[in-house]
């Protein structure tokens, strides 16, 4: 049958177009003078230097992973219980599933932009509130609001990772920590949540990157003003058609990922090797 | 010896699926007993019960005189090994094996001194941070029992804990468990589908059928005296055939009265009689208590597995008759067919169908050239259900045909009220190309001749019984044109001798066995 | 294991992050309804929204575009990721790894940075932008997808699988298209269902190729968002009900099929 192994040739020209040179160009504008295609201009560190030197780009940097570490935090502390709960109902856990599943699959901007009206200054939420003589509260163009819109896209990937690595979990693990003497709380804690990491850590993957690099949730529930990383690249490319300082950028913010998810993954083996 | 634990009438029940039928059961200290039987017996289900992982729908375990049904396995003074051992992979050895008695709080300097002493019992010194996975499974079975027995528990329970490994590593665990039950001095209690597995190493067996105690005994009692057909076939393979007790110490089977040990029955009780395969021998015919002919002889390496049969089980004799017959040839079209006359019974005329006919006259049409296949589009015939010929016509939309014959005749069925079966077969007639050519031949004289055999006990309804023997003596590969007979016979009685002399089979021998080796059985 | 039927609080914690996943998309299908530009109270059933959905040129143009290219990309990408998956399993390993690992690029690396990278591609190769770019890039990252679920069906088949129907007389392209795609079916139909759903849901990739005034229908809504306006509503509408609908049905049509071989079944016995 090796004939068919021509059959994957035409793909492997196309990723080297539409997936090698892209990244590539990404590589080669960052360290390109402002202004000129990268095969004529020079080669600079200057897109870097302004990013280090303007305080107002750092503090979006800061800002950007405070909020994604606070949406990954808040995802996590309601992504566990709630996968938990799920890998605990017996036959009842696949609908679930299903049910957790089927809003991600519908645009994530339409979902996002529901919440504007949701929580408007005159919003359904200030409604409800004002019947409880609460309020009104200012959410929109707020941390809390661009954290609800990250959370309420994101949780769902926590969800599912957390509860796959649940419900992998052979029962008769936590039948032989009984068997030992674990009471439900004590084997929760010395076996089900450390067999557990692995999923936590796909599930901290999965909300992070996105979470970091989103630009729409923060432009739709945070307003014009408030500026993520994501709303700066966007800028740069659309607005100013600045390609060298937004290539810069967005090679900051991949490498600040992969570090992070290096971070994460070292950190869980070497827990792992002290054991 | 002190009763440890007394199940008294334990029900289970899943799904509305009775899985326990009230189970009575005790367990006395420093016991190796063994739940024996096929899956879904109810035997792990009974061990879960006991560790508290399982309620009982009804009935209660007492331990140590006292009621734990409702208290959960980790309050109780057991110990389980797992059946995938469900070491913690995120622990490695030391820690799997001090999990226990971290929980307990106590010292660390016990539960290392505790660990320490397990690990060398069990044979892993030095194995102490050696993560789960890069053990192999006879290790991980090992610091299974270690990280259970750690914990001092009165009675350690073990689901199936050697079926994970290869027969060579499962033989020498089965010696070293042995080896550490007597040597901690508590009682385990070993869940096994394994008959060898329970003889080698309990002190007790209990076997286990459909929720059911079917026997409790040691391993030489269950062995020797199964009190009935399941437990002697669970427990190693057996002859049981039927017999009748005419009084004490004297039954009757396969025709001949016998000396034996048991009884207790009725007069004339009619019962089921085992003889082990290693308990008979293989003897020239004049001084054997049985007679019969060799039918198989298979090598197991140690012995022979020899089928000695003493009696032909019902047989019908049909005739063959072999022609010369050449395909029918039509230049014309370019076309060849084929056809043989054939047999039927009175009775079946009325059920005939056109693929019947087709099928029973193995007619076929078929191009010069490419060998393809050619439809029959016309089957012309009339028939009467009287004995006779009656001719039946092929025809192909080309117009290519051939005329064969149909006999009707009276059924060829033979009864035999002893072992209350029928055999049926009719006459047919085949080509010398049909044999030559045949790849199954037993199979397909089977079906040329429509062999079947049923049973006549009210009780069976009617069930088909399988034709084992096809009995010619003609040689396929020579065949000529003539008429051969051909025998086709149900299993008669059979007997499987385990033996180290070397038979052919054909050969006409005798066995021999001693009046202990035939054991009694209640029917039923 | 025993354990007492209680409610326990992670329980009551599930309920309440279920209805939070599902109000936006209530909100969004009632006041879809709404007779008045309000988005607190509801006023009244109406279809005026709707009306000036299926009026408007514009937001027609983009459900038109969104469908197309939807559909264009699930064809083609579907097609070359089975193509690819099935060519790639017969090469060596070095080549196999490396194109996983070039494919895991798009999947890994956030949206925008994908995006931008085929927004320099197309500029610097001064490919005007618009439905072509746009159709291209789709194609582009829905492949990686495809392929991901159809690799591991192919690891569980019988590697003897075309063999046994080479042997049987078929030519390799026989063997393929009748041993090898039925037993990938149910991972080619999940990979054009994921391919379909990540096109017509995308934006941030399509954001920033599109150009000339070619709109999908997420692109339509970002940009109307700036002001509150309740025709947002009615879109949003349409494409819930599109999703949900594909959904259903590739989650029913495997029960139906199970419920119509049963009862074939049954028949014939």
């Amino acid at each position: 049958m090796k004939r068919f192994r021509s059959m994957a040739y035409p793909y492997v020209a196309w990723i080297a177009i539409l997936i090698i040179i892209p990244m590539l160009l990404i590589i080669a504008y960052a360290f390109t003078v402002e202004g000129t295609a990268f095969f004529q201009g020079q080669f600079t560190l200057a897109n870097f230097g302004r990013f280090f030197s303007d305080a107002v780009f750092v503090q979006v940097f800061i800002r950007s992973l405070r909020i994604a570490i606070l949406t990954t935090v808040v995802c996590l502390l309601l992504g566990y219980p709630a996968a938990y709960a799920i890998s605990r109902s017996g036959a009842g856990s696949t609908l679930l599933i299903l049910i957790i599943t089927l809003p991600t699959w519908i645009n994530m901007l339409v979902r996002t932009y529901a919440w504007v009206g949701i929580l408007q200054d005159n919003g359904i939420l200030n409604f409800l509130l004002g019947l409880l003589h609460i309020g009104p509260f200012q959410f929109m163009y707020t941390d809390f609001a661009v954290v609800l819109g990250m959370v309420y896209n994101f949780l769902p990937f926590m969800i599912l990772e957390i509860h796959t690595s649940l419900s992998k979990m052979d029962p008769s693990y936590l039948e032989a920590a009984s068997d030992l003497g674990a009471n439900h709380a004590k084997a929760f804690w010395k076996v089900t949540l450390p067999l557990s990491i692995p999923g936590i850590i796909s599930g901290i993957t999965l909300v992070f990157l996105p979470a970091v690099s989103s630009f729409f949730i923060p432009k739709l529930l945070g307003g014009g003003q408030y500026v993520l990383i994501g709303n700066v690249i966007e800028s740069q490319f659309l607005t100013s058609g600045n390609w060298s300082f937004g290539s810069a950028l967005s090679l900051i913010m991949v490498i600040i990922i992969m570090l992070s998810m290096y971070l994460t993954r070292k950190l869980d083996r070497n827990r792992e090797d002290e054991l | 010896m002190k009763k440890l634990i007394e199940l008294k009438n334990i029900v289970k029940d899943f799904d509305g699926q009775r899985v326990l039928n009230g189970i009575s059961l005790d367990i006395y200290e420093n016991e190796f007993v063994t739940l024996l039987g096929p899956s879904g017996c109810g035997k792990t289900t009974l061990l879960r019960i006991i560790a508290g992982f399982l309620d009982a729908d009804d009935g209660q375990v007492l331990f140590d005189g006292q009621d734990i049904s409702g208290l959960p396995p980790y309050k109780r003074e057991v110990n389980t090994v797992f059946q995938k051992y469900a070491l913690f992979p995120h622990l490695n050895v030391y820690d799997n094996i001090a999990f226990g008695l971290n929980l307990k709080k106590e010292p660390k300097d016990i539960i290392e001194q505790k660990v320490k002493r397990m690990l060398r019992l069990v044979g892993l010194q030095g194995f102490d941070k050696r993560r789960i996975t890069q053990m192999s499974g006879g290790q991980q079975q090992r610091v299974a029992i270690a990280r259970a027995l750690v914990n001092e528990p009165k009675v350690l329970l073990l689901d199936e804990p050697l079926g994970a490994l290869d027969l060579k590593l499962r033989k020498e665990m089965q010696r070293e468990m042995k080896n550490i039950q007597q040597e901690v001095g508590i009682t385990f209690i070993f869940v096994t589908h394994d008959q060898e597995e329970a003889l080698t190493m309990s002190d007790k067996i209990v076997v286990m059928k459909e929720g059911n105690i079917e026997q409790i005994g040691s391993p030489v009692d269950i062995y020797n005296e199964p009190v009935n057909r399941y437990v002697a076939n669970f427990i190693g393979e057996s002859n049981i055939v039927d017999g009748v007790m005419p009084c004490d110490n004297r039954v009757i089977f396969d025709g001949h009265p016998f000396t034996c040990v048991d009884g207790g029955f009725a007069k004339d009780e009619e019962v089921e009689v085992v003889i082990r395969p290693e308990d008979l021998d293989i003897v020239p015919p004049q001084e054997g208590m049985l007679r019969g002919r060799v039918k198989s002889v298979l090598f197991k390496g140690v012995h022979y597995d020899t089928i000695v049969e003493t009696r032909q089980g019902t047989s019908i004799t049909v005739k063959m008759n072999i022609t010369e017959e050449k395909p029918v040839v039509n230049e014309a079209a370019g076309e060849l067919m084929d056809a043989d006359s054939f047999y039927l019974d009175r009775d079946d005329v009325a059920e005939l169908t056109d693929a019947m006919i087709i099928a029973r006259s193995n007619a076929q049409a078929w191009t010069k050239d490419t060998q393809e296949g050619v439809s029959i589009t016309r089957i012309s015939y009339d028939i009467r259900p009287e004995n006779g010929r009656y001719p039946v016509t092929f025809s192909t939309a080309a117009g290519t045909s051939v005329t064969v014959d149909m006999i009707v005749e009276d059924a060829n069925r033979v009864v035999s009220e002893e072992y209350q079966e029928e055999i049926y077969a009719v006459n047919f007639s085949k080509s010398v190309d049909d044999i030559k050519e045949s790849l199954t031949l037993d199979n397909d004289l089977m079906i040329w001749a429509d062999a079947s055999a049923w049973s006549l006990a009210p009780e069976d309804d009617g069930a088909r019984i399988r034709i084992t023997d096809v009995i010619y003596d003609f040689d396929w590969e020579h065949i000529m044109p003539g008429v051969y007979d051909v025998t086709f016979a149900t299993k008669g009685s059979e007997y499987k001798v385990a033996t180290t002399d070397r038979t052919e089979p054909g050969d006409f021998v005798g066995l021999r066995f001693t009046p202990d080796d035939i054991h009694i059985m209640r029917k039923g | 294991m025993k354990q007492k039927k209680r409610i326990h609080w992670t329980r009551i914690l599930l309920a309440a992050v279920i209805v939070f996943f599902y109000i936006p998309i209530v909100y969004t299908v009632v006041f879809s309804f709404n007779s008045s530009r309000s988005l607190t109270t509801f006023s009244g059933f109406s279809l005026r929204w709707y009306e000036k959905m299926f009026s408007s040129s514009m937001t027609m143009n983009a459900i038109w575009t969104t469908f197309l290219v939807a559909i264009l990309a699930t064809v083609i990408s579907t097609a070359v990721g089975t193509i690819t998956v099935i060519g790639l399993s017969k090469c060596g390993k070095p080549l196999r790894r490396s194109v996983n690992m070039i494919n895991d690029l798009p999947i890994m690396n956030p949206d925008i940075v994908t995006a931008i990278g085929l927004l320099m591609f197309f500029a610097t190769m001064e490919i005007s932008k618009g439905f072509m770019t746009m159709l291209l890039a789709h194609i582009a990252f829905c492949i990686p997808y495809v392929m991901l679920s159809i690799t591991p069906r192919l690891r569980t088949l019988d590697p003897n699988l075309a063999d046994a129907a080479l042997d049987l007389g078929a030519n390799p392209w026989q063997a393929l298209w009748h041993a090898i795609i039925p037993q990938l079916s149910p991972g080619i139909f999940a990979g054009a269902l994921i391919a379909f759903t990540m096109s017509f849901d995308d934006f941030v990739i399509s954001y920033f190729v599109t150009g000339n005034g070619v709109q999908n229908i997420s692109i339509l809504v970002y940009t109307m968002s700036k002001r509150v306006n309740p025709s947002i509503n009615a879109i949003s509408t349409l494409v819930i009900v599109i999703i949900t609908a594909a959904l259903l049905l590739i989650n029913l049509i495997p029960i139906l099929r199970d419920r119509a071989m049963n009862r074939n079944k049954e028949e014939s016995v």
